[in-house]
């Protein structure tokens, strides 16, 4: 992977959640995706991807998600979106609703709880 | 004393022939172990002895390794080490003097192979080169002789110049492995930062083994961040350039984690330490903020960095900086941050760059000072601190020098990318300095920049047949009215797929107005955003 971006990788329990920090855009989605979907497993119902630490998110990135989630359904998993209110990445998110087709929490602690 | 005889005479005058084969030009180009082998095929010759070797003092000079043999080659097979001042070759290296033994069975010898062989005499001399003992040099007979003093004489001038033929071959080989690692270490191409100037220059040191550990690395971070380094990792040789390799990827590998400046280097502090190696390595570490225009320091023990500002003023950087790295565990380094606006120029180098023996550094600092007010072009600069500009005349330790310019924006912001999503990154930095210039805020940045990278990734997308294709971005400012076409020489292709076509309702969701045109000659996309307007 590029310095541009890093996915970290944390378990809460059964519980992946993904922690995403960097820019994430065309140049480096395809290997972020790798390392989202690496986390999924049958064990948890839940992949939590914490887009708080991310600092750049275009449309390539915002298309992962749509299409990561879409897998997940399919599998009878959810995706849970951490987003920090008010930051330029909620303003993407809002912009193209993907705020609306997933479940969204300002802090990890508030995803985790769900 | 009784006139030689003709039989005598004749003696002499083969054995001189001999010796001269000793110092054949030909061989000298050989490999170090072939030539090792030739020599003792013809020492044995002119000393007619049965057996005959080299040991060659090891890296720390405490012990002599059997390095080739003839009669006794497993003394070479099994790797034996003498230590310097003990058994027959430890003395007469300790000694600096010829040894000889009339009967092996009488005598302090370490080596258990040379009785096993049956060897009964022995004569050993000091390989010496410029009065350093590199090693030893000793042949024996399998029946009792004494070896007079003409013998050794004889040994000895074959000695003197089989050294000389060593350290050639040694040096000759040593400078071609420190060569190659250096070349390997030494980054084969600097970043490409639009907006940015980078220029380097490494020079090996010109004296006799004197290849050395100096470093110079430049890599790019995440968002809009560059990471500069000068090092020098004491000593030369081998030793020196290998660890240099160390301290490198080191450095690269902790902060492409993400550390900050300072962490870097207490961490490679720490990593030299666990090495076990106390060799003392300066460095000054550099984080290059494009965005800020900024520069974030960390010295260990280096030569203050030098920058001039846009206006030429030119100084010498107060950092605040730590010890050496390797030199204590405790050891804590501070990062100090300077202003780097558009028009800046940093200049980072080695010792070897100002240092003049007899003369303070200060003086040489200095001249560099003087040298950097004056420069234009980076690379010419670069190349001249290089070449001893600074001292007068070509360093006699290795340089490294490494510059960074900032490049003033221009009103208009005319570029040109490869049709590749790794443009897209590289492109991030230059717009948001271009449009903070524009006094536009945090959020608006964030969008137009978005929008042009949606407009660019669409470029790239629709490129085209294979080849070296190229989209162009062009920025303007007009009133308060940021206006970015982007245009490529493809065709627009309506997105495809579920989750495709979201980059231009973003785009329209971003902007003021978004305009798509196209013709043969390809795509324009021209996108406008009044500044101060109400965030999308």
């Amino acid at each position: 992977m590029t310095d541009l971006a890093r996915v970290a990788a944390q378990w809460h329990g059964e519980l992946p959640v993904a922690v995403v920090h960097g820019e994430v855009d065309a140049s480096n989605v395809a290997e972020i995706g790798v390392a989202l979907r690496g986390l999924v497993t049958n064990r948890s119902s839940v992949l939590v991807v914490d887009l708080s630490p991310t600092t750049y998110l275009d449309s390539a990135g915002i298309n992962l998600m749509f299409s990561l989630g879409d897998e997940l359904r399919g599998r009878q998993l959810k995706l849970r979106l951490v987003i920090a209110p008010g930051s330029s990445i909620s303003r993407m998110l809002s912009i193209t609703g993907l705020d609306k087709a997933y479940p969204t929490y300002p802090t990890l602690d508030d995803a985790l709880s769900a | 004393m009784p006139q030689p005889s003709l039989d005598e005479l004749l003696e002499t005058l083969r054995k001189l022939q001999a010796l001269q084969r000793v110092t054949d030009v030909g061989i000298g180009y050989l490999p170090l172990e072939q030539l090792l082998n030739e020599l003792l095929q013809r020492i044995a010759e002119i000393l007619d002895s049965d057996t005959a070797a080299f040991l060659l003092l090891e890296e720390g000079g405490d012990s002599l390794l059997a390095t080739a043999a003839k009669g006794i080659e497993e003394e070479v097979e099994q790797g034996v080490r003498i230590p310097v001042g003990r058994g027959f070759a430890g003395r007469i290296a300790a000694e600096r003097r010829a040894i000889t033994i009339e009967d092996v069975d009488h005598a302090d010898i370490l080596n258990p192979i040379l009785r096993e062989k049956g060897i009964r005499s022995m004569l050993g001399v000091p390989l010496l080169v410029e009065d350093q003992v590199i090693g030893v040099l000793h042949v024996g007979t399998l029946h009792p002789r004494i070896f007079d003093a003409a013998d050794t004489e004889l040994l000895q001038l074959a000695a003197d110049r089989a050294a000389t033929a060593i350290e050639r071959a040694r040096l000759f080989h040593q400078r071609g492995v420190v060569e190659a690692l250096q070349r390997s270490l030494v980054p084969e191409a600097l970043p490409e930062v639009p907006g940015l100037e980078l220029a380097a220059r490494y020079r090996p040191a010109v004296r006799r083994g004197g290849i050395g550990g100096d470093w110079y690395d430049a890599f790019t971070l995440g968002r809009g961040g560059l990471a500069l380094v000068v090092g020098d990792v004491m000593g030369h040789g081998i030793g020196a350039a290998a660890l240099m390799a160390q301290m490198r990827t080191g450095l690269r590998a902790y902060a492409l984690d993400g550390h900050t400046p300072a962490g870097v280097v207490d961490r490679l502090n720490r990593l030299l330490l666990t090495l076990g190696q106390r060799q003392m390595t300066t460095l000054t570490y550099v984080v290059l903020d494009l965005e800020r225009e900024q520069v974030t320091l960390v010295s260990a023990g280096h030569l203050p960095p030098l920058v001039r500002a846009p206006r030429g003023e030119t100084a010498v950087l107060a950092v605040d900086g730590g010890p050496p790295l390797g030199v204590s565990s405790v050891s804590t380094y501070r990062e100090t941050t300077f202003d780097f606006p558009a028009g800046s120029t940093l200049l980072l180098a080695t010792d070897g760059a100002v240092e003049v023996r007899g003369e303070g550094i200060e003086a040489g600092l200095e001249r560099l000072r003087t040298l950097l007010a004056g420069a234009g072009d980076l690379v010419e600069l670069c190349q001249t601190v290089a070449d001893g500009e600074v001292r007068g005349s070509p360093a006699d330790d290795d340089v490294a020098v490494l510059g960074a310019r900032l490049q003033l924006l221009p009103d208009t912001l005319r570029t040109t990318w490869p049709a590749s999503a790794e443009t897209l990154p590289a492109m991030r930095p230059l717009l948001r300095r271009w449009l903070g210039r524009w006094g536009a805020a945090e959020d608006e940045i964030y969008d137009i920049v978005v929008a042009v990278q949606e407009a660019s990734a669409n470029a790239v997308e629709h490129a085209y047949a294979p080849g070296a294709a190229t989209y162009d971005v062009t920025a303007e400012h007009e009133q308060g009215v940021i206006r970015v076409v982007v245009s490529d020489r493809g065709s627009w292709r309506e997105p495809r797929g579920t989750h495709r076509g979201r980059g231009i309702s973003m785009m329209r969701a971003l902007m003021e107005s978004v305009d798509v045109t196209q013709d043969e000659q390809g795509t324009r996309v021209e996108l406008r955003r009044t500044l101060g307007r109400e965030a999308a």
